[in-house]
């Protein structure tokens, strides 16, 4: 009998272990090429552990939502070559909504400007105001 | 406190074109009565300073970032239908040259920074200037950063209310007004008081400087 309850108990605990297996995860460590985002405030400060999500251009479920690193990283390997759009956001109201494209060599590398090139979109800035109060000026000396 | 695109949902920002474009005109009505062609080249001043304000971010513990407007000056210096129009013109230059704020996002902007900020500041500065000017102009100041960012902390929050997914998931941004109000109100409290000291500032400059050109 004391034998009988023994294979019972065996047999209940390879069916155990069995279930139990279903509840593991396996992993697997491996390189891959990935396209690198980098987001940053306009002081080149990295826009840090903020929320994102990645969709196709044309809508759909995302293929990534996550937080950037502390470098303000985005990493995505895409499924596919295509186009994408990044809407990135943090509670304050800052954040971008970007639609960037993946070729099927990875070979993309854009930006909307550095430190220095924001400097000269600042100058043009300057510039195009003072040139439509200008504008402005002349039709009020005409006019009078 | 520049809304970008892609952050508001269409019936948010449409509204906003339908209120603003009415009071542009009406801006623009009123700037033909009360510029002339020997306060216009200070408005361009004034403006293109305003312009380099909103361009100098400063980093705030956590990450985030925030900047100066000007919003403040220009009310106290050209009243506040002149200011909203001249906020107007530096936001659309911001969005169309530096792709900072956003197009679609601009009548948002331009009524919370430009209407909005404008006349708190000119309201806040009419009511305490007999009593003792220098405050004025801080108050000033700070009403014209810390009233755009509650306006822009409630219309941020708000998205999650007015546009949903099938599944009720938000489109457009995600956080609602619990959680963006005191994230945008609570540092532009503090950034206010610094804007208040540069209205002060400003204002006793224009002051000295028209003196010194005899207007």
């Amino acid at each position: 009998m004391k034998g009988k309850q023994c294979r019972w108990a065996i047999v209940g605990a390879a069916l155990w272990s069995g279930v139990a297996a279903g509840h593991g995860l396996h992993y697997e460590v491996s390189r891959a090429e990935a396209v690198v985002i980098r987001l940053s405030y306009s002081d080149g400060t990295p826009f840090a552990y903020e929320g994102f999500e990645i969709r196709p251009e044309e809508g759909g479920t995302p293929v990534l939502v996550g937080r950037s690193d502390r470098e303000g990283r985005v990493a995505f390997l895409p499924p596919r070559a295509g186009k994408w759009r990044l809407r990135a956001w943090s509670e304050d109201g800052h954040g971008v909504d970007v639609v960037f494209s993946t070729t099927e060599r990875e070979g993309v590398k854009e930006n909307n400007g550095g430190r220095w090139d924001r400097l000269g979109q600042a100058a043009i800035g300057v510039g195009v105001l003072l040139g439509v109060f200008g504008v402005v000026q002349l039709f009020l000396r005409r006019s009078r | 406190m520049h809304v970008p695109d892609g952050f508001l949902s269409p019936a948010t920002y449409m509204t906003a074109y339908g209120l603003a474009v009415p009071l542009w005109w009406v801006g623009v009505r009123r700037l033909r009565h009360e510029l002339d062609a020997e306060t216009l080249p200070w408005l361009a001043a004034v403006s293109a300073l305003c312009f380099v304000l909103m361009q100098w971010s400063i980093p705030l513990p956590g990450g985030s970032s925030v900047h100066l407007s000007g919003i403040g000056l220009l009310a106290v210096l050209f009243g506040p239908w002149v200011s909203f129009l001249a906020v107007s013109l530096v936001l659309a230059v911001q969005s169309l040259v530096l792709g900072v704020g956003g197009v679609t996002t601009l009548a948002v902007n331009a009524l919370a920074m430009g209407l909005i900020g404008s006349w708190m500041a000119f309201g806040g500065w009419r009511l305490l200037r007999r009593v003792h000017e220098p405050t004025a102009l801080v108050f000033a100041g700070w009403l014209a950063t810390v009233a755009p960012a509650a306006v822009v902390g409630v219309t941020l929050g708000v998205q999650p209310l007015v546009a949903q997914g099938e599944e009720g998931e938000p489109l457009f941004f995600p956080f609602d007004w619990e959680v963006t109000l005191p994230a945008v109100v609570v540092p532009h409290a503090l950034l206010g008081v610094v804007e208040g000291v540069v209205t002060w500032w400003g204002r006793s400059a224009w002051v000295r400087l028209r003196v010194r050109h005899g207007e």
